[in-house]
């Protein structure tokens, strides 16, 4: 899997995901049942940490963000 | 092993990164550096910290690579990138070749303040390990293009 596969997967999957979007350095999601995130598997696809509030994630990827939200929405 | 000298993108008071209020930032997840309160005198020209590619460009935020590899971000306040670049002026297009201390953002930190959010512009050295910076200064008054801290590659 690439990374946006297991990013998309760790996020509890396309139909979790209610918005997802780039910030220069993190993909900033908006998520349907935040306890379907998975936070290794997030760490594990390369995240280099995971901001949680509510159903607002943050994984932070670096800068690859922008390439790695559209690699997902092309998979959603 | 040689040292980057990074300047500061911004004029402003230095602070140390861990003062910075976003946890991604604060907790230096990627990477080490130094903020920046910047001034509140209009609208102001934030400039390349180092000379090279500009490889990321938002309104809000850049990083601009050195030959060598080493990345430097600056991001224009905090939680800017829902101002969807309202207020952000882009002086240089991506990919452009740059001098440390181009022109790259015109903006006004008063605004994005006067808007709610934080102006604070964080400068972090990419992926670098914290014991690479030295001579960081994080305190004190800024001009745009002082010396911010070095980075040993």
């Amino acid at each position: 899997m690439s990374n946006a596969e297991q990013i998309l997967a760790a996020l509890g999957g396309a139909d979790n995901i209610i918005e997802i979007e780039p910030c220069i350095t993190r993909l900033r999601a908006e998520v349907e049942d935040p306890g379907l995130v998975d936070e290794p598997g997030l760490k594990a696809a390369g995240a280099h940490g995971v901001i949680r509030s509510g159903s607002a994630i943050q994984v932070v990827v670096g800068p690859e963000a922008d390439t790695i939200a559209s690699d997902i929405e092309d998979l959603m | 092993m040689t040292a980057l000298t990074v300047v500061a993108p911004v004029a402003g008071r230095a602070m140390p990164m861990t003062e910075v209020p976003d946890p991604v930032f604060s907790a230096a997840l990627v990477g080490p550096g130094v903020a920046i309160d910047p001034s509140r005198e209009g609208r102001v020209t934030a400039i390349s910290p180092v000379a090279g590619k500009i490889v990321k460009l938002h309104p809000h935020a850049y990083v601009v690579q050195t030959a060598d590899g080493a990345g430097v971000l600056v991001h224009l306040g905090i939680d800017t990138v829902q101002l969807a670049g309202e207020g952000f002026e882009l002086v240089v297009a991506e990919g452009a070749e740059v001098t440390a201390g181009a022109d790259v953002v015109v903006w006004d930190p008063a605004a994005v303040e006067a808007g709610g959010r934080s102006p604070i512009c964080p400068v972090v050295a990419l992926d670098a390990a914290a014991e690479a910076l030295s001579d960081a200064r994080d305190t004190g008054d800024l001009a745009a293009g002082d010396p911010l801290f070095a980075w040993a590659r």
